[in-house]
């Protein structure tokens, strides 16, 4: 494991090829894909666009809440808000719906600037404050809840025609958007991580002193991953309005621990450093198929859960064997 | 560490002669911590005048030990740099089992009560296998060994746990001796049991060695590996006594009776003054942790406002807290006071 | 390394299970071909015994001649979260089914999927929790008024004034919503009714009891207590607070509850309530409705009339009666203490609607033996009154939507 990180490190110095980039997700992208052949095996209709789109409908609050939430822990914290932030998102989305695709946009602004200000608190506290993040965004995840319970106190209100139907339906009747946005991030991310502020947050997570050291500002690029993860919650949150279309005071609750899940299937180390976005939105993706499967193979009494876990163990020790295999191929 | 440079203040003075000034700074954090909510509880008599008593002390030592129970185990784990998400579940695991094969009879207790711990803490040895030897990150191994662990209670009670602990749990738990909740006393035994195995015993010392420095407590000889599993195996059988405990208080057992203790042993480990980034903590503070948490939310629950501002009351007061006990505040008031005497 | 080579046979077991998985499956989606018809029935765990015995409920009319014949039931547990059962009622849909029986996790979230299942002629029936979704039969007793009429058997036994708990579900849930609307639009008519405490006592006994606790060290004097379900846990609190006082409360049909509320002991500290609110029962009134409709015996209602109100089961301690054998029979409502445990909710039966049902069936999930599905009453589908957020979307209540039904005020405000 130690020669993974080291390894891993080195490389995220140099500037990422795309290969490096599919490389960091690899495992999990193999264990996607062998989900998903096994599903689409099971159940024929899997392969339809209706199929297809749904599940990613389903899928896309989850994907990007893991996304965000890799920011933090790429650093090597640790963000509860998740929970509360998607909530909060959720009801704001559904209680003041403007409508049309500039409606649409309008919303999703007021969404990012909550995240935003969600996370700059976080950060602010994280940061510069030096709370340990467990704790304090544990606190700021119980205020958005308490805020949220504030905005709508029992589910309902609605959301714009454009937001439920046009952002999940599919481009060109070919092509889920969901699908689009998650390849817009995945894109983002392999730009941003060759930037300086992605080389910062990854240099932060490998070693602060370190990275201090090289005239990084530690603090800073702290507070900036706490800034993108509330973005991304934000957006979370706005996602599962458009799916849902409808607002939920509660709705965040069960993004609590399965986000945190995706981005360990995806292989990003806890405690930081190692580990990417993209890896983190197939983790979710996976998570979510698991659930088709499991259904589609005729697993769904009360046992679920057990199965459900131990796929999650196995799938993480297989993606530590993969990376533990190819580091010794890359090592001399 | 942090508190190399710490300097007297006015709670700690005596303390410095005879201890090092890393003590001296977790003793701060205690005395804050437990300053803290003696002031709640005073403050807490303009809300209602009920408050402030005795009774709501006993209340709140009675309801804040569940907390303590388990909040001790997710200390060893977060001192060995882990985190253990599978404590609702074994709390659950532990209720149930005490509730079904205790069946209401004191039959066989001698047997049944290191059966159904044995149980939990096989548990935790998974988990810290599945940690220490299979490198699975703490928080996916615990999560996935909750999900199975609720599955497997789900599937074993069918959905409906039934039957009753033993009438002598149910008894102790609900009694009193000389006036006070018998499980008062359960709490303050546990506590000075629990603080001599974290700090004063060569078992604690040796999972601070490891969560301090991995590689140097490897290279000093320790076995990490058993440590670490060892912290899992505690965590999980004080979640099961915790089970067991709630079962007796309650008389019977529910499959969600451990949800609402994840979260806040994990808060309580941390605002008593422990590092999630491990080998720093201190068992008292986890206490004071716990007791501040329940305090705050027997006084949330008197209060005639909206939830959503309860809630928001809530986060506030942890966070406020959070920033209140961090080191800077002890060092600013360090300099105040330091200058003053 | 020892690490990889245990890592690659666990992978590998991982990968065969599934195989193996994979096969004994594609025999059991091929259903409908054998002349069945495909249910499936939808849960939520929330962990408490309800929904189990729910659950029991329609497994064991599916069994019960002559559904053991006809009908391919298949339980699928979908946890709590709304996503994994939108997941799941998208499998059931292209899995063809022609019913599904659910207990929805979340009134508003799964509308879309609802929607879509209809289209393509999948029956969807909804117990206790309801949709808002139109095309979906809710069979429901949350509009059968269970806040405002305990809240004012509550106000009856206490004259009419007094301090007061609120007990309620869990916070943002619209269930619980409705009935502390209902309770306090009874508890705002009466100035001299205090509420001191309102607390969330996610409808489970544990949960319930500590709460209760924590209120009650604020106000040890309270009066009364207006509780949801987990009644049975603020009984233990007061006992262990006091154990010679009780005060007068209303709360679900846990059994614990209704022996308390028939116990000497305990009317002599003071205890005095009704016990009502959500019975299981109505799963199996679900699933009869839908079979009579699909087997064509009963008229599809059209979209605008598919909310239909179970009636509120409502027990005051002098009306509790206990069972001598398995059934409701001669009137009675609760079980013997031992029987069941304490939390059992026991308005399973329900003589009229269901008469196929036993303990066992409750419990276990079995038919009675030598028992037959009856067909329903003639008069036994009553619509119930639109309520926005609850049932409908964009709907108007009507405006005595807060009457009394099941009780008169003996104090006025």
């Amino acid at each position: 494991m130690a020669s993974t990180q080291i390894n891993s490190g080195a490389q995220s110095r140099a500037l990422p090829t795309m290969r490096q980039v599919v490389e960091s997700a690899f495992p999990i992208i193999v264990i996607y894909l062998v989900m998903a052949t096994i599903y689409s095996v099971v159940q024929p209709s899997a392969l339809s666009l209706y199929s297809i789109e749904s599940l990613f409908n389903n899928s896309l609050p989850l994907m990007l809440a893991a996304a965000g939430a890799t920011f933090v822990i790429l650093q090597g914290g640790f963000d509860l808000s998740v929970a509360g932030v998607i909530s909060l998102a959720n009801v704001v989305v559904a209680v003041a719906p403007i409508e049309g695709p500039l409606g649409a946009l309008a919303n999703f602004a007021m969404v990012v600037a909550i995240g935003l200000v969600v996370g700059a608190v976080n950060g602010y506290v994280v940061a510069y404050l030096r709370i340990q993040a467990i704790a304090a965004t544990l606190a700021t995840m119980i205020i958005c809840k308490g805020v949220a319970l504030l905005v709508l106190g029992a589910p309902g209100g609605y959301v714009s025609d454009f937001m439920a139907y046009e952002l999940t339906a599919s481009i060109f009747g070919a092509v889920p958007i969901a699908v689009v946005i998650a390849v817009a991030v995945m894109m983002f991310w392999s730009v941003f991580r060759t930037t300086n502020s992605g080389r910062s947050l990854l240099s932060v997570g490998q070693d602060e002193h370190a990275a201090a050291l090289s005239g990084i500002d530690v603090a800073k690029a702290r507070f900036m991953s706490f800034l993108w993860a509330g973005a991304f919650y934000g957006a979370a949150g706005y996602m599962l309005a458009a799916q849902t279309a409808t607002g939920n005071p509660n709705g965040g609750d069960p993004f609590l621990l399965l986000c945190f899940a995706a981005v360990a299937l995806g292989g990003t180390a806890f405690g930081g450093g190692r580990g990417g976005v993209t890896a983190s939105l197939f983790g979710a993706a996976t998570l979510m198929l698991m659930q088709k499967v499991l259904f589609a193979v005729g697993v769904s009494s009360f046992y679920t859960g057990v199965i459900q876990g131990a796929i999650m163990i196995l799938a993480v020790l297989f993606s530590a064997f993969v990376q533990a295999a190819t580091s010794r191929r890359n090592t001399p | 560490m942090q508190n190399d440079n710490a300097m007297t203040n006015a709670g700690a003075e005596q303390e410095d002669k005879r201890t090092t000034a890393k003590v001296s700074g977790e003793f701060v954090t205690i005395v804050a911590i437990f300053g803290l909510t003696i002031a709640m509880i005073l403050a807490s008599r303009a809300i209602s005048p009920s408050f402030g008593s005795w009774s709501q002390v006993e209340t709140i030592l009675y309801l804040s030990s569940f907390l303590v129970f388990c909040a001790f185990g997710q200390g060893l784990v977060i001192l060995v740099r882990g985190l253990d998400l599978s404590i609702a579940s074994v709390i659950t695991l532990g209720g149930v089992l005490t509730a079904s094969l205790m069946n209401g009879s004191n039959e066989g207790l001698i047997y049944l009560v290191p059966m159904i711990l044995g149980a939990c803490v096989i548990v935790g040895v998974v988990s810290g296998i599945g940690v220490a030897y299979l490198r699975v990150p703490p928080f996916i191994m615990t999560m996935a060994v909750g999900l199975i662990v609720y599955s497997l209670c789900l599937g074993f009670t069918r959905g409906t746990p039934r039957g009753y602990p033993a009438p002598l749990l149910s008894d102790f738990m609900q009694g009193k001796f000389l006036g006070v909740p018998a499980p008062v006393y359960l709490l303050l035994v546990f506590v000075v049991f629990g603080t001599v195995l974290q700090s004063y015993s060569a078992f604690g010392r040796k999972l601070n060695a490891v969560g301090n420095n991995p590689l140097a407590a490897y290279i000093a000889g320790l076995p990490s590996g058993l440590l670490i599993v060892s912290a899992y195996a505690v965590s999980a059988l004080c979640a099961g006594f915790t089970g067991m405990m709630l079962a007796g208080y309650a008389s019977g057992a529910t499959l969600r009776m451990g949800d609402s203790y994840l979260l806040p042993s994990i808060a309580a480990v941390v605002v008593g003054g422990s590092s999630i980034l491990g080998g720093q903590g201190n068992f008292v503070g986890t206490v004071g942790g716990a007791l501040l948490l329940t305090t705050l939310a027997t006084i949330l629950t008197a209060l005639g406002i909206e939830q959503g501002w309860k809630t928001i009351m809530e986060g506030g007061v942890i966070l406020l807290a959070l920033i209140a006990l961090r080191e800077q505040s002890f060092a600013f008031l360090r300099d105040v006071f330091g200058k003053r005497g | 390394m020892k690490l990889t080579k245990i890592a690659k046979a666990l992978a590998l077991t991982a990968l065969i299970g599934a195989g193996t998985q994979v096969v004994s499956t594609e025999e059991a989606s091929a259903k409908t071909k054998d002349g069945k018809w495909l249910i499936y029935l939808s849960l939520s765990y929330s962990g408490n015994s309800w929904q189990s015995e729910a659950a029991n409920i329609v497994k064991a009319l599916a069994a019960t001649p002559p559904f053991n014949e006809t009908v391919e039931l298949v339980e699928v547990i979908s946890g709590t979260d709304p996503q994994a059962q939108i997941s799941d009622y998208e499998s059931m849909i292209a899995n063809g089914a022609d019913g599904i029986v659910s207990f929805p996790i979340s009134s508003t979230a799964l509308n879309r999927v609802v929607k879509r299942g209809c289209q393509e002629g999948v029956l969807f029936f909804m117990y206790d929790a309801t949709v808002t979704e139109q095309c979906a039969y809710n069979i429901s007793y949350i509009t059968s008024g269970f806040g405002e009429n305990s809240a004012q058997a509550l106000v009856n036994a206490l004259d009419g004034k007094g301090k007061i708990f609120l007990s309620r579900g869990v916070p943002g849930n619209s269930v619980d919503d409705r009935h502390t609307n209902g309770a306090m639009h009874i508890f705002n008519q009466y100035p001299d009714i205090e509420v001191v405490a309102e607390y969330y006592s996610y409808w489970d006994d544990r949960t319930t009891q500590q709460e209760t606790a924590k209120a009650l060290a604020a106000h040890p004097d309270v009066d009364g207590i207006w509780a949801q379900a987990g009644e049975f846990g603020a009984i233990q609190a007061l006992l262990q607070a006091n154990p010679d006082r009780l005060v007068p409360m209303t709360g679900e049909n846990s059994n614990g509850f209704r022996l308390a509320l028939a116990n000497p002991d305990y009317q002599a500290k003071g205890i005095d309530g009704v016990s009502a609110g959500s019975p299981p029962a109505q799963s199996g009134f679900a699933f009869k409705i839908m079979m009579e409709i699909l087997n064509g015996t009963r008229d599809a209602l059209p979209e605008d009339q598919r909310n239909i109100e179970y009636p509120l089961p409502w027990v005051p301690g002098d009306a509790v009666v206990l069972c001598e054998g398995d059934k409701f029979e001669d009137g009675c409502n609760a079980f013997p203490d031992g029987k069941v445990p304490s939390s059992f909710v026991t308005e399973v039966f329900n003589p009229e609607l269901l008469p196929e049902l036993s303990l066992t069936s409750a419990l276990e999930g079995q038919p009675t033996p030598g028992a037959e599905i009856q067909p329903l009453p003639a008069d036994a589908v009553k619509a119930a009154p639109n309520e926005p957020g609850i049932n409908c979307r964009q709907c108007e209540a009507p405006a005595d939507l807060y009457h009394l039904t099941k009780i008169e005020p003996t104090v006025q405000p």
